[in-house]
């Protein structure tokens, strides 16, 4: 039996007057841990208005949990974590009176989300800080705090919107591990909004690529990686043409964009592919590898490479570029 | 057995209705208030005002002054002649003295309690929560309604049960309880009237020097440039475009004042302007807090 979906929406479009901003989406995402990727205006923020039943689509619908995004939106968010990219803090209040309050705003009796506050303040690892004011609170506290208060009322789903924004290296590694632990010690579906790659390969089973409004990408992460796995970067001594016609006759999918002056091409094998074979198909057409190696690119090279830019950026460059929006 | 504090626990509980939710805004609205030190400046004028009216009704029912004295006291402690304790004319002084500590205080608090939710994008936090816009709005007003009751109804109905008890008898409060629908009824207008427009003002201007100026120019300056058309053409009717007036007409209105039939007239033309202009307010409220606005 196919298990329930966690997301399943068809045909989801908006515009904002002349702009449109997601375009025929249609994603059927089971339980886990999912990643949702693009660049600035390339959707997401609209996306995750329409999963969190805020915003209604101009045309398309479906169910997030099971509830309908357009007419249970209210019941859906009381299923659903919500952890905002934004400060987002009320002013004068301490730590533990503004989880509190979360719980409040989900319907918990107050007496509950009181207790309930404390309870995943300490989880969080905020026990000792749950009295301080939170103008006081460090950046990396107040990722925290905000996951508290996404986590307060036990949701089915969490929506963590660029949970490691803004943390130096030490503050992301910690609030990486803390997410993974509460993934795996809850089971809780988590969708990951992020322009970091890296925490989307780290934590996401399965990752949507949006570029431009339109999904271009829906798959589990490791079959991305898989794709990545099954690239290698080839040169030969030796007659050209005949060497890519084996190629292509062995299935092996040359990379046409690619190509320098060293004669290096990349290619895609299918899988199951020997790279024995790379020599036997050189060896029958007279021709000699010069440079065999696998392609050691990550995610973000193919965020690039499926949004048709240049390649050719370093890693840390590209999830810059993400977060400028270029 | 104590709870492992360093494992994740599950919640079992059932949820409420969302509009219980409405009370935890109020409640934080308070403690909001009640944190910022410079408000207590605030509070504590108002807390002068209804001392000095504790302790003019004190003097009035538990001493046995000569009118003369009484009259020149009275006016020492904020009454006039027109204005006695106990009876219609000292509420209605008492709470259009309270309403201005209300205006002062509310000029200062739109912009922490309404304005901060839009500027620091505190609005998503309340509506990705599982209460909609409706109830964003009506524990917004509901938390400058509760500041407009601690500083007016409450202390005018104290007032109404220290009158009572200070001259031992219950007789007073069947014979008045008109006196306590009155009340009710004009700080109900109060809170109806400030809360719809300080959020409207401060969920548009969001921040404090803004929202004060705008606000003291509605009730100040309207006020004025009323007084100078009124003068000017010799038609009364001009003084109908100062809402802080019309406030006042209403809830003169509510303790059945107006005895001639223009006052009367214009009281409800007062009336008709006050709920115009909630209605308009409202709705630019209910515009400015959209969904669309929600994740930035």
């Amino acid at each position: 039996m196919s298990r329930p979906l966690l997301i399943d929406i068809r045909h989801v479009s908006r515009s904002y007057g002349n702009v449109r901003a997601l375009s025929d989406v249609t994603l059927g995402l089971t339980p886990g841990t999912i990643g949702l990727v693009g660049n600035n205006g390339a959707g997401k923020s609209t996306l995750l208005k329409i999963l969190l039943g805020l915003l209604r689509p101009d045309s398309g619908g479906g169910t997030i949990l099971g509830y309908d995004i357009v007419h249970s939106a209210t019941a859906l968010r009381g299923r659903v974590g919500y952890m905002s990219e934004s400060a987002a803090i009320v002013p004068l209040l301490r730590g533990a009176e503004f989880v509190t309050l979360a719980g409040d705003l989900y319907g918990m009796p107050h007496r509950d989300a009181r207790r309930r506050a404390h309870e995943v303040l300490n989880y969080v690892g905020l026990g000792e800080l749950r009295y301080r004011r939170l103008e006081e609170y460090s950046a990396g506290n107040l990722q925290r705090l905000k996951l508290a208060a996404a986590l307060v009322h036990d949701p089915q789903l969490l929506l963590l919107d660029e949970p490691t924004n803004g943390l130096d290296p030490a503050g992301r590694a910690a609030m990486l591990r803390l997410i993974e632990d509460l993934i795996a010690e809850t089971g809780k579906s988590v969708i990951l909004c992020t322009h970091l790659l890296g925490d989307v390969e780290r934590l996401c089973q399965q990752t949507v690529v949006l570029h431009q409004g339109i999904m271009i990408r829906c798959a589990a992460t490791s079959q991305l990686r898989e794709v990545l796995e099954n690239r290698y970067e080839i040169g030969w001594d030796g007659p050209d043409e005949p060497f890519r016609l084996a190629l292509s006759h062995a299935g092996v999918e040359v990379d046409t964009g690619t190509g320098n002056s060293s004669g290096s091409i990349m290619v895609n094998v299918p899988a199951g592919f020997s790279t024995i074979a790379f020599f036997e198909i050189a060896h029958s057409v007279d021709a000699v590898i010069t440079t065999l190696k696998p392609d050691e690119q990550d995610l973000a090279h193919m965020f690039l490479r499926m949004t048709g830019q240049s390649p050719s950026h370093d890693p840390q460059a590209v999830e810059q570029d993400m977060a400028h929006g270029s | 057995m104590g709870v492992d504090l360093a494992r994740y626990h599950a919640w079992k509980g059932k949820p409420r209705s969302p509009w219980w939710a409405t009370l935890a805004i109020v409640r934080v609205a308070m403690l909001q208030i009640f944190r910022r030190r410079s408000y207590w400046i605030v509070l504590a004028l108002g807390m002068l005002n209804f001392l000095s009216f504790w302790a003019a009704i004190y003097l009035v029912t538990q001493f046995d002054i000569p009118t003369r004295i009484q009259d020149n006291l009275l006016e020492a402690f904020g009454f006039s002649a027109i204005a006695a304790p106990g009876e219609d004319s000292g509420y209605i002084k008492f709470m259009q003295r309270q309403s201005i500590v209300v205006m002062m205080l509310l000029a200062f608090s739109g912009s922490l309690l309404v304005g901060a939710d839009f500027r620091t994008g505190s609005l998503p936090f309340y509506l990705s929560r599982r209460i909609d816009r409706r109830h964003y709005i009506v524990g917004k007003l509901l938390a400058i309604s509760a500041v407009v009751t601690i500083l007016t109804t409450l202390p005018a109905l104290l007032l109404f049960l220290e009158y009572g008890l200070f001259t031992s008898s219950v007789d007073y409060w069947i014979e008045h309880w008109q006196i306590a629908v009155s009340v009710l009824a004009y700080g109900a207008v109060l809170c109806v009237v400030l809360s719809i427009l300080l959020v409207t003002l401060s969920a548009y201007l969001q921040r404090a020097a803004p929202i004060a100026i705008t606000w003291s120019s509605l009730f100040v300056l309207l006020r004025e440039m009323s007084n100078q058309f009124s003068d000017a053409t010799n038609n009364s009717y001009w003084k109908l475009i100062d809402p802080w007036r019309n406030i006042r007409a209403v809830g003169r209105l509510c303790f059945g004042e107006f005895r001639d039939a223009q006052q009367w007239q214009m009281a409800r033309f007062s009336l008709a302007i006050l709920v115009l202009l909630c209605s308009l307010a409202l709705a630019a409220l209910v515009r400015r807090v959209r969904a669309v606005d929600i994740v930035s």
